[in-house]
């Protein structure tokens, strides 16, 4: 930033000296290009590329060399043809495959929990034998029913679980435990067994998920289904409340593979809510999580599958005294 | 039979986006949330496309300008839709200014520039920092005004400046108004670089509106190798080192301090092939329709000072700064504090131009302080010896104190930032190393591949680049397939926008 030295980065081309006022659609010294057809060819060299990777995309086989699948363009795929499509045969058992023959990885020492030491051994210890779930009775819902409450998330449960601490103390449900996984997304809940293990060790009898915030520009969608379909399954017996990620941006059709994968009316739908958002611009302040919250809740008594009393709460900002478990996705995939 | 019913359904498929009944829509509609940039693949298709007929009309120099504004503003459409009525606005109203401007004398003209540099300035003012006046203004002083749902016009801090540029060098008489106002409107929307630079001055690009570049197969492959270099920079290397920045941004103090400090070599890098990417498929689309945007980057994590660096990064940025507001304000002709004092104002205000928020303040003071630091320095040793130790110990300097104060730049809040530091600075251990090449591999060995790029002697590189243009045109559309399935392989499904394109 001195004034001595001006900057003159690569000067290649010498400006022409020609007078910038000069009648330049009639000047005679108007470089004549060589060829026209060259740039045509510069325009085919760029299209055709294109065109060629594109019809490659529409076609459902794929070319493999020296063992390497050559991957088609993402996001041109229709997503509700696909989602149907995987839905309607029974999904692929891969699900189970991974969370059950793979039980080595359930050892993974990195994960971190600032919960208590009891729920960091029990989330550590070595399950040598496929995992299943006790059977679960569906419970009769009536509005005076008192849940125990399992909040599932990434970050954004982080921010979720005051608003819903206040309305479970005021609504005499218990909040047994807030599973707090940063940065995850669908395929750390869906393939993963940590879940199904929480579920055992806390047995709610209500669960509220809530991720997708880290996955809102995902386009290989077909993936994310298969794991939200494992996921789906994996709640299946437990009356449980999917909430969408707050959009802070237009998704790519994640929230059309959480609606698809979540029974009927067990999603809601985060992404019509306006919410005021934190210094981020993708989190939602503090204020951004309570109407959050109340919308959940309002819909929750009305229009939800599996309703329950969610009357709005007296007093706002209540301690929070239930168990938190803390994992990083950066340092525990948990499959 | 089943083949038949495969090779059906594929045409089918190929031929689907026209039967779709949003395809008008898709084609005219305008999307503020998802802007067409050049990364797009739909935009390379059309780009193509475009060219073809760019052809016919080559030789025709008032069809061939008209043709290119046509297109840049549809360009400019598809991402701001009815803000391209402001930038209409805004070209016309300069262009009269600047008429107004040089048939003036003295403080008629003083004051008609004032005037024109004002008008110019609101919008910006207006649309990017409103929302940070009043929000402060409530802070400070305890005011209950509300903010404004504003949206930033894209590209808008990049044409105020060239708009600025314009109306100074006219004043100056250093370029003589457009007597056209095709002329302005070319040089203003000149899609290559409308959306994020390189801020073009007037004087550079005007004459090549009358003697553009002669198109022959050596411009062909120089323009289509940037235009594929930029794209491998963006979308393999920027991209997926922005994957790992933002876990580790997200809650820095999650992570441990070799994790934090290798986020902050990663956002350098990321930052660098972000933006010169971007630079160099604007520069390599400008050259392939004939006109020569000046270079942006200069190799500058490879400078050996500060100054130096300035001098490398945003070529096109830091000599606006210099030109427009160091030099106007007094430059080093007002006494040795003045100068320092200047210095410091001119880095905020680049600061500041970034965004609307204290952490760019705080970057551009950081840097500003950097400056008169050295040139200081340099007063008390002006004969250092250049040893190629010395040399390596000041890039080393140099790029470990830009990359710290990209800290700042990449973080959600101060807060994040500070965390972030006393991660790096407290809790480093050669054991997060070892634990983040186990765990993350194929970014350790991206990391490593950006830094020898970046580091590497500039003369080698471009002879290089000088090397491949022997290969015969006919072949390039094969490297260019090449690259772009590169992209596809390693393209991360969350691809992030252009880090500069809303600044």
């Amino acid at each position: 930033m001195s004034d001595q030295n001006s900057i003159q980065p690569n000067p290649n081309q010498s400006l022409p000296s020609t007078p910038l006022n000069g009648e330049g659609n009639s000047d005679p010294s108007t470089p004549k290009n060589p060829s026209p057809w060259l740039i045509v060819w510069a325009g085919l060299s760029i299209c055709l590329p294109v065109l060629l990777l594109y019809i490659y995309s529409c076609s459902s086989q794929t070319i493999q060399i020296a063992g390497f699948e050559l991957k088609q363009i993402l996001g041109n795929q229709d997503i509700d043809a696909m989602l149907a499509e995987l839905d309607e045969p029974e999904l692929p058992s891969k699900s189970n495959n991974t969370s059950t023959t793979n039980p080595q990885t359930n050892t993974d020492s990195n994960v971190m929990a600032m919960g208590d030491d009891s729920t960091l051994s029990f989330i550590n210890q070595a399950n040598k034998k496929p995992f299943s779930l006790p059977a679960y009775e569906l419970p009769v819902f009536a509005d005076t029913t008192k849940h125990r409450i399992l909040l599932i998330g990434d970050s954004e449960s982080g921010g979720l679980r005051y608003p819903l601490n206040d309305y479970c103390l005021s609504n005499g449900h218990k909040l047994v435990l807030s599973l707090e996984w940063y940065s995850a997304t669908t395929f750390n809940f869906g393939r993963s067994d940590t879940i199904q293990k929480i579920i055992a060790k806390y047995k709610p009898t209500y669960i509220f998920l809530v991720f997708g915030l880290n996955e809102l520009y995902a386009r290989d969608l077909k993936a994310r289904k298969i794991a939200a379909n494992q996921l789906a399954k994996k709640l299946r017996g437990i009356p449980y409340a999917w909430i969408g990620p707050a959009n802070w941006d237009e998704d790519h059709g994640i929230n059309k593979v959480f609606q698809s994968s979540a029974d009927s009316a067990t999603y809601f739908l985060t992404k019509k809510l306006t919410l005021t958002r934190a210094g981020d611009g993708r989190h939602p302040d503090v204020q951004g999580y309570r109407v959050w919250m109340d919308s959940i809740a309002g819909w929750l008594q009305t229009s939800a599958r599996y309703k329950m009393a969610m009357k709005p709460p007296r007093k706002r900002g209540r301690p929070f005294r239930a168990p938190i478990i803390t994992i990083n996705a950066a340092k525990y995939r948990g499959y | 039979m089943q083949q038949n019913t495969v090779d059906t359904n594929w045409i089918n498929q190929i031929f689907a986006p026209l039967h779709n009944p949003q395809l008008l829509q898709n084609i005219f509609g305008y999307s503020t949330k998802e802007p067409w940039f050049f990364t797009e693949f739909s935009f390379l298709a059309v780009f193509g496309v475009f060219l073809i007929f760019y052809a016919a009309l080559v030789q025709k120099n008032t069809w061939r300008k008209l043709y290119i504004i046509a297109f840049s503003l549809f360009f400019y459409y598809k991402s701001s839709g009815p803000f391209l009525g402001l930038f209409a606005l805004m070209i016309v109203s300069d262009y009269l200014f600047a008429l107004a401007i040089q048939k003036s004398q003295g403080t008629r003209k003083k004051l008609l520039l004032w005037l024109s540099l004002s008008y110019s300035l609101s919008f910006l003012l207006y649309f990017k920092y409103a929302n940070f006046f009043i929000h402060n203004c409530n802070e400070l002083l305890n005011t209950q005004f509300t903010q404004q749902d504003l949206f930033l016009p894209i590209g808008i801090s990049f044409y105020t400046f060239q708009s600025i540029s314009y109306l100074m060098d006219v004043y100056r008489n250093e370029i003589p108004a457009t007597k056209n106002v095709s002329d302005y409107a070319f040089y203003m929307t000149f899609f290559p670089h409308l959306v994020a630079g390189p801020i073009v001055r007037a004087k550079d690009f005007l004459p090549q509106i009358f003697t553009p570049q002669i198109i022959n197969a050596s411009l062909y492959k120089e323009s289509l190798l940037r235009i594929i270099t930029g794209l491998l920079k963006k979308l393999f290397i920027a991209d997926y080192l922005g994957k790992y920045v933002d876990i580790v941004h997200e809650l820095p103090s999650n992570f441990s301090g070799g994790e934090n400090l290798l986020a902050m070599y990663a956002y350098s890098f990321q930052i660098y092939f972000d933006f010169s990417g971007y630079s160099d498929i604007a520069i390599g689309i400008a050259l392939m329709l004939g006109y020569r945007l000046k270079e942006n980057f200069d190799n500058p994590y490879a400078a050996t000072n500060i100054t130096v660096f300035w001098r490398k990064w945003h070529i096109s940025l830091s000599s606006w700064l210099r030109d427009y507001i160091y030099i106007p304000l007094g430059g080093n002709r007002k006494g040795e504090f003045n100068t320092y004092l200047f210095l410091l104002i001119t880095m905020l205000v680049g600061g500041f131009w970034h965004g609307a928020d204290w952490r760019f303040m705080f970057w551009g003071l950081a840097h500003g302080l950097a400056l008169a630091f050295h040139k200081a320095w340099k007063q008390l040793f002006p004969n250092p010896k250049n040893q190629w130790y010395s040399q390596i110990f000041s890039t080393l300097l140099t790029f470990n104190f830009v990359a710290f104060c990209w800290i700042f730049f990449r973080a959600t809040s101060f807060g994040s930032a500070f965390a972030s530091i006393e991660q790096i600075a407290f809790h480093t251990q050669w054991k997060d190393f070892t634990g983040f090449w186990l765990s993350r591999q194929e970014m350790g060995i991206l990391l490593s591949i950006a830094a020898v790029i970046a580091f590497f002697p500039p003369n080698l590189k471009e002879r290089f680049f000088q090397k491949l243009q022997i290969l015969p045109t006919f072949t390039w559309i094969i490297w260019t397939l090449i690259a772009l399935q590169i992209i596809i392989q390693f393209k991360d499904d969350v691809v992030q926008p252009f880090i500069y394109f809303q600044f």
